[in-house]
């Protein structure tokens, strides 16, 4: 009986990125589509959450994938994951779509972020976060976030990574994305603050005629 | 330890604090408090995360790339080795060609005046000038698409087997490298010096993902 030989054996689920991806690169279509499924769910929503548009998610997953399939799609296995690579190139990509759409939604401008004022932390701000609107309005408040914490937030809060990973992604420090962090939750607290509490608001006042 | 020095070296809000820092948060309870609501805030992002963990992208996009897939690699699995037949099928497929040319030449081709609309222009472009050997192949549809009313530009060559393009259709173009051995089987003529090489290939993806026509775009000039 003849012995299948390594490229010849259909790829397994247990098999790893790096093994997948050197299968890929020598033309095994299984390997593409078990690695794509392992991955294109996280960078979708990645994409997702960042952009805040389906169609923009569609469309950078799938260039996320083909880089994959370029040449010179500059993958180093030393240099990360592949998985981060991914993330990395789903990244730029999300931030080029925002730079062209112009619409990138912030609680503020993303200035410095030494200089943002300490905000307060409120008690109540979380106390329905259980129920599905709560839930619904914490990814609001996550897409409201400016860019740089919205990204770590997404990273390390709702895919997974660690912060050492996260940093690879961003291209930062560690601590970067610590302090990032720190503040991204600060920021969601009160925008969860303000949204249980908004604030009377008195539309401009307009002459009217009454009878006395 | 300070409160700076806390929020310096916590770990992230899931897990749990470790003994020096549950220290600090016995002592202040300012941080205590603070850390109790990162915990809750946390558990709230994890809920968002559990939410969303089931939404993938469209089933359209891995139709796309894997028919993008196919492309690069030439359109058909490579075989595992070297097969005895693969000379006698590239002297059959030689035979096939001359066939077609001759009864191109015998019967003469005349282009429609259908006027040109190209697609939505790639990032990269440069149509090479190509001759064509043959048109048609596998006695399959021609390859050509003078007669298609998708709205192609004529540089594109529909692929031999692939479905036609219906006029409204949702297509997308991608860009993929493509060896030149490849182009054999459209009918180009390539040197056979350089079939190793690869070329840039724009391929238009039908909505049903797969692969209909490709027009092959170099900077490098002719594939000759």
């Amino acid at each position: 009986m003849e012995l299948m030989n390594e490229s010849q054996m259909a790829p397994d689920a247990s098999q790893n990125d790096d093994d997948l991806f050197v299968r890929l690169r020598g033309g095994d279509e299984q390997a593409f589509v078990t690695l794509y499924r392992r991955r294109e769910g996280a960078i979708y929503r990645f994409a997702m959450h960042m952009s805040g548009s389906a169609t923009a998610a569609e469309d950078i997953t799938q260039e996320v994938f083909l880089t994959l399939l370029r040449g010179d799609c500059g993958y180093d296995p030393k240099r990360g994951t592949l998985s981060g690579y991914l993330f990395g190139i789903a990244r730029k990509l999300v931030l080029r779509n925002l730079e062209r759409s112009r619409a990138d939604v912030s609680l503020e401008a993303d200035g410095d972020e030494v200089a943002l004022p300490e905000l307060a932390v409120h008690e109540n701000a979380l106390a329905d976060l259980t129920r599905r609107e709560g839930i619904e309005t914490l990814r609001r408040a996550v897409l409201a976030l400016p860019r740089r914490y919205r990204e770590v937030v997404i990273l390390c809060d709702l895919e997974e990574l660690d912060y050492a990973d996260a940093a690879v992604v961003v291209g930062c420090p560690i601590g970067t994305v610590r302090s990032r962090m720190h503040r991204a939750r600060a920021l969601l607290l009160e925008k969860l603050h303000q949204d249980r509490n908004p604030k009377l608001e008195v539309g401009p006042l307009k002459p009217m005629r009454c009878a006395i | 330890m300070n409160c700076q020095e806390f929020w310096n070296t916590a770990p992230q809000p899931g897990a749990e604090a470790e003994v020096h820092l549950a220290s600090h948060l016995a002592e202040c309870p300012a941080c205590a408090t603070k850390w109790e609501h990162q915990r809750a805030l946390a558990a709230g992002l994890r809920l968002v995360a559990e939410e969303w963990r089931s939404v993938e992208a469209p089933a359209r996009v891995e139709a796309g790339l894997t028919a993008a897939f196919r492309a690069q690699k030439g359109f058909e699995r490579r075989p595992a080795r070297s097969s005895w037949w693969m000379p006698v099928l590239a002297w059959a497929s030689a035979a096939a060609a001359m066939v077609v040319v001759s009864l191109f030449l015998v019967r003469g081709w005349q282009p429609t005046a259908e006027p040109r609309v190209p697609l939505a222009a790639p990032q990269r472009t440069g149509p090479v000038t190509l001759e064509f050997a043959a048109q048609e192949q596998d006695g399959g549809a021609p390859a050509d698409m003078e007669d298609d009313s998708s709205g192609l530009g004529n540089d594109f060559i529909r692929l031999p087997n692939a479905a036609r393009i219906e006029p409204n259709e949702d297509v997308n173009l991608v860009r993929v490298e493509v060896p030149r051995s490849t182009l054999i089987a459209l009918g180009l003529t390539v040197s056979e010096d350089r079939t190793s090489d690869s070329v840039l290939a724009d391929v238009v993806l039908g909505s049903d993902g797969m692969a209909r026509a490709v027009r092959v775009v170099d900077e490098g000039g002719s594939l000759e």
